[in-house]
């Protein structure tokens, strides 16, 4: 018997997603009751607690070397913004009338996930969307335990919602943490005047602006 | 014998557990990694660095039983160093995948890779040791993945946050900014302060923001 997660269990889903996992997101509601939000993260695939970003792959993305850059500037991005990173890599879909394609390992392949293992990114494996739906509430139920999920309101409406625009243009800082500040303050003031906890933001919204500087 | 501790791998070296002494992935790795073989290395099969180390998890274990799950539990109890849990995923012990997954690194928070075979497992590993080596050599830089710690010039992200601020373009941004300095004097700026700059209207929906 499936346990039934508590109902303030939710999950952030980029947009894009809902072409590349729409199996993904359906199953994350049908099969395991899970809320997901599908907003325009920009970075990141699911935000699945307050800390924690998941970056889907498919197995042939990391097969290829032109794929290296475009990856490692993905997962970068992800680490201005989050504490924690996971990499759920996906076994590719045999389209109809494909025959399972033989999948050789090669040499680069392994020196990515070696990197990704030195770089203290959390890697799983799955072998269709139906699983990564399962990881991914997995990872939910476990930031839940750990008192990390995402339990704020995700969907601002108004003048919320530009103050959310706003804190979302702020270089580093993530959709979940712009949700937060969002629903713990009452306005940006009182975020610039609170005392300095993120230093970076902090850093951010006292900086001296200098015309000379923009490009 | 639980043994689990750290031992000292000389540089660009894999100090492989005595059991594998003639086995196809240490001969696959000799003549690509200096190999030496040690009696003692108890729940560890090698140590690739002083601080990484591999537990392989073999086609029959997975299908023998819960044996390995102990054997897993006992290194992560007994030992700091970080564990690489390299795994035979192969059609028969396929099924066993999921569980071990969930084990290895959600509850137990190790690393786990899958391969199809002992000739995959000694390429993963040469590979991890490249890795390693790079590591206690300070060559950071190398990993595409670490992020690097630029200074990022942030007029232009302050610019467009201002902009952010309905009735706000570009033009009156550059002015506030010119005004006020930074968006934490903004934010306490007076209306009328703000009037100074930007009209009636607009010093009011600032104020409100």
């Amino acid at each position: 018997v499936p346990v039934d997660p508590s109902p303030a269990l939710c999950v952030l889903a980029d947009s894009r997603e809902i072409c590349s996992g729409p199996e993904v997101i359906s199953c994350l509601r049908a099969e395991h009751g899970l809320r997901v939000q599908v907003c325009p993260l920009g970075t990141g695939d699911y935000i699945v607690s307050n800390r924690l970003a998941v970056e889907r792959l498919l197995r042939s993305e990391l097969q290829s070397p032109g794929n290296r850059n475009k990856l490692s500037q993905r997962l970068q991005r992800l680490q201005g913004s989050f504490q924690r990173i996971c990499v759920i890599v996906e076994t590719d879909r045999v389209r109809p009338g494909e025959t399972s394609r033989f999948f050789q390992r090669t040499q680069h392949y392994d020196g990515v996930l070696s990197a990704l293992v030195q770089a203290g990114i959390r890697i799983l494996f799955s072998s269709c969307q139906e699983e990564t739906a399962a990881l991914l509430r997995d990872l939910a139920l476990l930031e839940h335990r750990k008192d990390a999920a995402i339990q704020v309101p995700t969907e601002p409406e108004g003048h919320r919602r530009d103050v959310l625009n706003f804190y979302l243009s702020i270089p580093n800082l993530s959709y979940g943490a712009a949700l937060n500040l969002c629903h713990s303050f009452g306005s940006v003031a009182a975020v610039a005047n609170s005392r300095p906890q993120a230093e970076e933001l902090h850093r951010f919204l006292r900086h001296d602006f200098d015309l000379e500087l923009l490009p | 014998p639980v043994t689990a501790g750290s031992i000292v791998v000389p540089y660009g070296h894999v100090i492989g557990n005595e059991k594998w002494r003639g086995s196809e992935i240490a001969q696959r790795l000799q003549g690509k990694v200096r190999l030496i073989f040690e009696d003692g290395l108890g729940l560890v099969d090698f140590h690739v660095s002083n601080r990484t180390c591999i537990l392989l998890i073999s086609e029959a274990d997975l299908v023998a039983g819960d044996e390995f799950k102990r054997r897993l539990v006992r290194f992560r109890n007994a030992s700091s160093l970080r564990g690489i849990v390299i795994v035979e995923k192969t059609q028969i012990s396929d099924q066993y995948y999921l569980g071990v997954q969930k084990l290895v690194v959600l509850e137990l928070g190790m690393v786990l890779l899958p391969v199809a075979n002992q000739g995959e497992a000694s390429q993963l590993i040469i590979q991890l040791v490249s890795f390693c080596v790079r590591e206690q050599s300070r060559d950071r830089g190398a990993n595409p993945f670490l992020r690097k710690q630029r200074a990022q010039l942030a007029e232009p992200a302050v610019l467009q946050a201002v902009q952010q601020i309905p009735g706000v373009g570009k033009t009156k941004a550059l002015l506030l900014l010119q005004q006020f300095g930074s968006i934490h004097r903004l934010c306490n700026a007076s209306v009328n302060e703000l009037e100074e700059v930007v009209g009636q209207t607009v010093a009011q929906q600032i104020y409100t923001f």
